[in-house]
């Protein structure tokens, strides 16, 4: 039956000796073994990098004023005088927070606005031309300033680190038009006064049936055929349902999309119109508070910060917004005397001539 | 001798008032329409603003339209008649020129009017979701004035002599070519998005034509 090449076979692997398998403190042995080399390899690249950093800023002027340091290469950059402006501006803004900005200097690398010589690589600090004016420099720096790791949850639901501006009105009058014409029933609630649609629409509420507080029927459909209408890959039927009408079909669709794609009702700029809001009614040491390492809520946070509750830290935010109402008009406020001016200057030009046209 | 001159202008150009009015105090009142719809589904704050701003379109077109139409027929018969007529009245000519564009505005009033009072109209029915507002005067104002800046450029034009038209021409046309050439030599001259620039940005004289026409906004 068998041929005798397959009875040798057999007989090899019958008369072979066992195989021993290493044993659990061999195995633990040789782990520990790895991850000493692995902690000496991270140890000697940590080392490269420190000596490639100091080399890089050893030709580095290092301006300082107040907590605000920078480290750059020598250039024409008016560095020192943008700093002694930009300075005063942060720690009016962040309050005793901002000394925090000293242990995170800001690195730029002013390079040739005009050569044609490639720029170094990008990665060791910013690269600023170095004929850029004090005014834009003082704006960048005040835009640069790093307090270090914020929370995440207050990260991730301003979609960025809370660096003040100057001014607070551009943004406040572009969040009331956004609260005028979203199409969110939260948010028109929310103009109106509604302070637990504005926390739902700020997204500060993690209700499980935001969906439906977000939006009314008639919006989620919009909202389901917007984001399903022209792919509704496997969710013909469902799209088809939603389309006609049927709420539950939308509300399914919008379930099954992705987490994060939905449009939330209001953006973060709202959102950050807020913190400023709850940073000026805390005042100095509120973002210190802002900073606070402790992880909690960004509702417990705000309201930490602004040192009230958050339905009133939200009524006072409603109360700035509606206040910002912006000039629609899009006639300057001398428009009207420009304007009968050249309708002067162009009706003399018809009453000057002394001539009468013939032909 | 201004009601003379008012009723020949009136005599030249009813039908082009005409069709202002008619137009004037429709074009507000079929941009809301939307908006007037008090049913079960107005338009959303937003749909509403961008049908406002759509429509909005329309009123420089109309001002304008109804600034060269006018000043046209202001000065067309006095042309035709080779200025008889104003030759034979005991007047200098800045005076009769003057007593003819003054019948000019007047007549452009009723247009005005209509639009003002079809705006007041259109906001009064519209329903307009909270937040928005109707800016009927502003607008009737902001149209007034570009009738009137439209209305002045295009009556010294015509009131000009021929060889005044043609200088003007020349210097389009010499700007054009400059453009051009500049082109084609590859030079970095850009005159016309200066010249662009130059009118129709504020505070040029065609600055009141430009920009967002909103009856109804935030």
């Amino acid at each position: 039956m068998y041929n005798r090449g397959s009875r040798i076979l057999i007989a090899t692997l019958l008369a072979a000796p066992p195989l021993l398998g290493q044993t659990t403190a061999e195995l633990r042995a040789r782990a520990d073994s790895l991850a000493r080399e692995w902690r000496q390899a991270n140890a000697l690249a940590d080392l490269q990098d420190t000596l490639r950093h100091l080399a890089r800023r050893s030709g580095q002027d290092t301006i300082s004023v107040g907590a605000l340091i920078i480290l750059a290469n020598s250039s024409p950059l008016p560095l020192q005088e943008a700093a002694a402006q930009a300075w005063p501006v942060i720690e009016r803004l962040y309050g005793p927070a901002a000394q925090a900005i000293a242990e995170h200097p800001i690195v730029i690398q002013a390079v040739d606005p005009d050569t044609a010589v490639d720029r170094p690589p990008v990665g060791e600090g910013l690269q600023v031309p170095w004929n850029l004016s004090i005014g834009d420099l003082t704006r960048l720096l005040q835009s640069r300033v790093d307090f270090g790791p914020v929370d995440p949850g207050l990260r991730e639901w301003l979609g960025g680190s809370p660096l003040l501006g100057s001014d607070p009105a551009p943004r406040r009058a572009q969040v009331y038009v956004q609260l005028v014409t979203a199409p969110s029933i939260a948010v028109r609630r929310c103009f109106l006064g509604a302070v637990d649609a504005c926390r739902d629409a700020l997204s500060l509420s993690d209700a499980p049936d935001l969906l439906t507080r977000w939006y009314d029927p008639a919006e989620r459909r919009a909202l389901a055929m917007q984001m399903f209408h022209l792919r509704p890959g496997a969710n013909q039927t469902r799209v088809l349902s939603c389309k006609s009408g049927n709420d539950s079909a939308c509300l399914d669709l919008l379930a099954s999309s992705p987490p994060g794609t939905i449009a939330r009702p209001l953006d973060y700029g709202a959102r950050f119109t807020l913190v400023e809001q709850a940073l000026h009614m805390g005042g100095r040491d509120a973002f210190l508070r802002l900073l606070d390492a402790k992880p909690r809520d960004v509702e417990d946070r705000l309201a930490a910060v602004a040192g009230v509750g958050v339905d009133s830290l939200i009524a006072h935010w409603l109360g700035e917004i509606r206040a910002a109402r912006p000039v629609p008009a899009d006639l300057p406020p001398w428009g009207t005397w420009v304007a009968l001016g050249w309708m002067g200057v162009f009706a003399a030009f018809g009453l000057g001539s002394s001539r009468w046209r013939v032909s | 001798m201004f009601g003379v001159i008012l009723y020949s202008q009136w005599k030249w150009s009813r039908l082009i008032i005409g069709l202002g009015t008619v137009a004037g105090f429709g074009l507000p009142i079929l941009s809301v329409q939307s908006a007037a719809r008090t049913g079960d589904q107005p338009l959303q704050a937003g749909d509403l603003l961008q049908t406002i701003q759509s429509w909005g379109a329309l009123y420089p077109v109309l001002a304008a339209a109804l600034a060269v139409l006018v000043a046209i027929a202001t000065w067309a018969p006095d042309h035709r008649g080779r200025h008889v007529h104003a030759l034979s009245l005991p007047l200098p000519r800045w005076r009769y020129a003057l007593l003819r564009f003054g019948a000019g505005l007047v007549l452009l009033a009723p247009p005005i009017l209509a639009v003002l009072i079809g705006a007041g109209l259109a906001t009064a029915l519209a329903a307009i979701p909270a937040g928005l507002q109707g800016y009927p005067v502003a607008l009737a104002a902001r149209f007034a004035l570009a009738v009137g800046v439209g209305y002045a450029v295009f009556f010294a034009i015509s009131a000009g002599t021929t060889r005044t038209a043609s200088a003007i021409l020349l210097v389009i046309g010499a700007l054009i070519v400059v453009q051009v050439v500049a082109r084609v030599a590859n030079v970095d001259l850009d005159l016309v998005t200066r010249l662009q620039i130059l009118f129709v940005n504020w505070p040029g004289p065609l600055a009141i034509f430009t920009g967002r026409w909103m009856l109804i906004d935030v």
